[in-house]
């Protein structure tokens, strides 16, 4: 599978890694970063989110732990591992390799076209 | 500890997340002023399709489950072995003890099964779906005495039951392996030989590993080709595994043959005893029988084994009555038997349905022998675990204070018994190598074994009986200490408070005890048995009498070169006469013992007969035969030196059986035809054993050597009274005498003590193995007594010391010590004599002469257990008596 594929498809893992990376929190709250943070840009189904909250987890990524909530109830709330923090540098820096070659092709001019005899 | 992962915790939880999560969006957008329903609905929609996703979800997490139980076992078991090696390191003393202890128990069971797997389990190594294959048996009254199944055929019976099971089954037939020499010149080797029909390895699903094995053809029973097939073992043995073997010629008994093909590596036939070189049956050298018969007609030639593989479809019941019917009626030549009886067996031979040797009913007993050395085993590493457990009361008691789980601490204790129980297990299989093969070569010293006794099977054998001896071992002091009461224990100490422990210990002594008293029964009642066959009267001497045989080299001879051997031979009888060490010499036609000479038909004259006329068994010998063979002559004289009239003498059981309360001297026995010249009975002999110790008396006849009455060929052996103390020396001079006279001849010598050997091999076996390990069982239950007595000893030095701050005397301490271990021990010695009444019959069958409620055997036995058990005591009875009064107060 070639790595730009991979990227299209862990942008959500990316930006959940990024919601964890200020500290532990709840599915729920992950939802509301990425709600506020794209401003309506772009949408993310929350039920996309849970998956990929426990695909992490079956990687190793993130680490769940039953706990209480602000508004006092049982919520599971999700914290980066060790590995995980690893994985959101490197999908960080891919993701960044993207934007910037997204970014060039779209501000490049075509070559002309060269007759040839 | 992270807490186990369940199937439905899994779905749970995730319902639980999400309805956290629908809980915390809708109220946040009723906050921003949507109704309730709008909400709800709006959440819905921002989620997506929640049941793709919980069951998407519970996939994942399902898992992770798993995978984290997998992960939770390998973790806890790793802990659990680690804190019990460590805590077996914290008592090395104790744990070695019991190490060494398990080890013997079980390297004596794993040597005996890897012993008893052979015999009766293991089907021969390499050949295919030994299930399906049958070995033939017949029921045979075989000389008047009881009747048995044998497994030898003639070859006509062969060819009957072969025609009986056409095109139902395969059939084969082979000779058991049996000694050759190989090779011309001066020295030639030995090897196994096996003749066997072109069928033999078809039948058994064997190919070979190159070349060829021989076909029909090559096997017609008139001119057979001579070609053999040599064991892969043979092989790399003799030919160094040369692959440009085959075409090569091999001299078998001085006849030549062609090395054709090589059998596959571990194919070693289908008996315990390894075949090295296989021929095609027609063509077997040196075969017994009569001159006048050819060996596949004759039926005195009968050591032929058949088997054959039983088709899928085919029934057994009525391929029996196929074959039993078809050995009714043997043609012409055959041994006809109206009445035979026919069972199948398997190829295991073992297995019966014949009667096994007495060395393997002596194997089987001692597989049960050695499951009791092992119990007393355990027990000895139950009392050491209950002692070391007690010792770590508090440890335990702490342990359950901190909150371990009674569970836990359970799984911890027998973790630590079957982690020794291993550790013994691997020291076991190294003494069960050894012990293995050091049984084998003294039980059945005559076969020469293919494979080591170290089998997958062995291997296995020895790790289950490790895991149940240890988890048994450990499940005893578990139990217990689950039952520990906490205050108690912490406030006691080390010291014991309840007294049920120790009634369980003492239990164990009794036990260990009962179970030593049944084995030093057991051995004593065979050493007993041995001394008595010993004492049996064989009728000729055993341990001075040794025979020699002169035969030329390559083949059997021809009449005028025996004749000519036998010539020279007597010409030689006054010197061999006065070689140093040499007492008596004489001729015979066939030594005592070897095989059995029949005479064609007789006719004695007598008043009545009473019995059945006795076969015509004969022995020629020469004039002072009977003063050199030690068979005394009751009635009469020996022949006389001259050829004159023709004379005969006759054993007793012959007199008895044809002339009851007659005196027969004087009498006639025609030979051959009623009308034959009278030879006259002129001597009336002991009765001599035939072939067995134990036998009904065989009626025989001796006929002089240099006169027979008979038209039969006898040939001849050399009698030699040695002495005793000389037998060696003395066989090195008659040997240097006759190779000088007979540069081309093989010179054999056999002792008749080496021949009496296996008719007394059960016995030596019983008495020696049963002694051996009730030895062994003895000082298991020895340390056992020991490490009880002195552990009681340990926990009551308080009262000792008391009592001597009080004026008792050491000797009075010993003596109560002392007499409390011995006591114990008693017990079980009454419980073991009871046991060992109630098990003899399972080795009545064995013994001789003794019954196996022997009272002088019962005694003995119960004698050595308690001057054991009080030699066990005297160490711990003289700490006691030394305990130190002062240090006993101040602990106070």
């Amino acid at each position: 599978m070639t790595r730009e594929l991979d990227l299209l498809q862990g942008t959500l893992d990316v930006l959940v890694l990024r919601a964890l990376s200020w500290g532990p929190m709840h599915g729920y709250a992950v939802a509301r970063f990425i709600r506020q943070g794209s401003t309506g840009t772009f949408k993310v189904l929350d039920g996309a989110l849970y998956t990929s909250l426990h695909r992490m987890e079956e990687r190793g990524w993130v680490e769940s732990e039953w706990g209480i909530s602000e508004t006092k109830k049982r919520a599971k709330f999700y914290r980066l591992t060790a590995g995980g923090r690893r994985a959101l540098r490197a999908e960080t820096d891919s993701w960044n390799d993207y934007v910037a070659a997204v970014g060039r092709v779209m501000t490049a001019a075509p070559e002309p076209a060269v007759e040839t005899a | 500890m992270r807490l186990p992962f369940f199937r439905r915790d899994v779905q749970r939880e995730i319902d639980e997340e999400l309805r956290f999560h629908f809980d915390a969006r809708i109220e946040e957008l009723v906050a921003q002023g949507m109704t309730p329903d709008d909400a709800r609905a709006q959440a819905l929609s921002e989620f997506g399709d929640v049941n793709q996703v919980r069951s998407r979800l519970r996939e994942i997490d399902d898992r992770v489950a798993r995978r984290r139980q997998r992960a939770d076992l390998l973790d806890v078991l790793r802990q659990d072995f680690t804190h019990a090696a460590r805590s077996l390191r914290r008592t090395p003393g104790v744990s070695i003890t019991i190490i060494l202890t398990l080890a013997l128990g079980l390297g004596v069971n794993a040597a005996m099964f890897s012993l008893l797997d052979v015999l009766f389990l293991r089907p021969p190594a390499l050949v295919a779906k030994p299930a399906e294959l049958r070995r033939v048996w017949r029921y045979l009254n075989f000389r008047g005495g009881e009747g048995q199944f044998w497994s030898g055929f003639d070859y006509t019976s062969y060819a009957a039951v072969r025609q009986a099971l056409e095109g139902s089954a395969v059939t084969a037939l082979y000779r058991v392996p049996t000694k050759m020499s190989v090779g011309a010149g001066d020295n030639p080797g030995s090897a196994k030989i096996s003749s066997a029909t072109a069928s033999y390895f078809r039948v058994l699903g064997i190919k070979p590993a190159f070349g060829r094995f021989y076909s029909e053809d090559e096997d017609r029973v008139e001119g057979g080709a001579p070609v053999v097939v040599i064991s892969d073992g043979y092989w790399r043995r003799e030919m160094g595994g040369d692959r440009a073997v085959l075409d090569r010629k091999i001299v078998l008994s001085g006849v030549p043959y062609t090395i054709i093909g090589v059998a596959p590596a571990r194919f070693s036939g289908v008996d315990l005893d390894a075949a090295d070189i296989w021929l095609p049956l027609s063509t077997l050298p040196g075969r017994a029988g009569d001159r006048n018969t050819p060996w596949y007609r004759n039926p005195a030639v009968n050591g032929f084994q058949i088997f054959f593989r039983l088709l899928p479809d085919a029934r057994a019941p009525e391929v029996e009555q196929r074959v039993t019917a078809a050995l009714r009626h043997v043609g012409e030549g055959g041994r006809q038997d109206t009445a035979a009886v026919v069972k199948l067996g398997s190829i295991i031979l073992a297995r019966g349905p014949g009667n096994i040797s007495g060395e393997m009913r002596v194997a089987e007993r001692l597989g049960g022998v050695a499951i009791i050395v092992l119990v007393i085993a355990c027990a000895n590493v139950v009392n050491l675990l209950l002692a070391r457990a007690v010792r770590r009361r508090r440890e335990i008691a702490v342990r359950l204070a901190l909150g371990i789980s009674r569970s836990r601490l359970l799984r911890l204790l027998i973790t630590e018994s079957v982690l020794l129980a291993g550790i013994a297990a691997v020291a076991a299989l190294g003494a069960a190598a050894w012990g293995g093969t050091l049984l084998r070569t003294f039980l059945l010293p005559q076969v020469s074994w293919a494979e080591t006794p170290l089998h997958w099977r062995v291997l296995s054998f020895a790790l289950i009986a490790a895991i149940v001896a240890g988890v048994l071992a450990g499940l005893f002091p578990a139990v217990q200490s689950r039952a520990t009461d906490l205050t108690n224990a912490l406030k006691a100490g080390s010291r014991e408070s309840g007294s049920h422990r120790s009634r369980l210990r003492s239990m164990l002594v009794i036990c260990q005890a009962a179970l030593s008293v049944t084995l030093l029964v057991g051995a004593a009642l065979f050493v007993r048995s041995l001394s008595n066959i010993h004492g049996l009267g064989v009728g000729f001497s055993v341990n001075d009498l040794a025979f020699i045989s002169v035969t030329p080299r390559g083949g059997e001879p021809t009449k005028i070169q025996a004749a000519a051997i036998a010539d020279r031979l007597e010409q030689l009888e006054p010197r061999l006469a006065t070689l140093p060490g040499v007492e008596r010499v004489s001729f015979v036609s066939m030594r005592p013992k070897s095989g059995i000479q029949f005479a064609g038909p007789y006719y004695p004259e007598a008043d009545t007969v009473v019995r059945r006329k006795p076969a015509p068994i004969f022995t020629a010998v020469s004039t002072n035969f009977f003063a050199a063979s030690g068979i005394k002559l009751i009635h009469g004289h020996t022949f006389p030196e001259s050829r004159g009239q023709l004379t005969v003498i006759v054993n007793q059981a012959m007199a008895d059986s044809v002339w009851p309360n007659q005196d027969p001297i004087g009498r006639c026995i025609r030979f051959e035809k009623p009308d034959a010249p009278c030879v006259t009975i002129i001597g009336i002999s002991e009765t001599a054993i035939l072939s067995h110790v134990r036998e009904q008396p065989s009626p025989q006849m001796y006929l002089p050597l240099n006169n027979m009455p008979l038209s039969v060929w006898p040939s001849r052996e050399i009698v030699v009274r040695v002495n005793q103390t000389r037998l060696n020396a003395t066989l090195g001079n008659v040997r240097a005498l006759l190779s000088a006279e007979f540069p081309n001849a093989i010179i054999q010598t056999n002792t008749m003590a080496k021949a009496m050997e296996p008719e007394y091999r059960p016995w030596t076996l019983g008495a020696t193995l049963f002694s051996l390990f009730g030895a062994l069982a003895a000082l298991v239950a020895a340390i056992g007594i020991y490490s009880s007595v002195s552990y009681a000893v340990n926990q009551r030095t308080h009262e000792f010391g008391v009592r001597a701050a009080l004026g008792a005397d050491s000797r009075s301490i010993v003596t109560q010590v002392l007499g409390e271990g011995t006591r114990t021990v008693a017990i079980g010695v009454a419980a073991g004599i009871v046991l060992a009444i109630a098990t003899g019959r399972l080795i009545a069958s064995l013994l001789y002469g003794v019954s196996a409620w022997n009272p002088f055997a019962l005694a003995l036995a119960g004698t050595a257990m308690i001057v054991i058990a009080g030699l066990a005591c005297i160490a711990p009875a003289w700490r006691a008596a030394r305990s130190d009064p002062v240090a006993a107060l101040r602990a106070e």
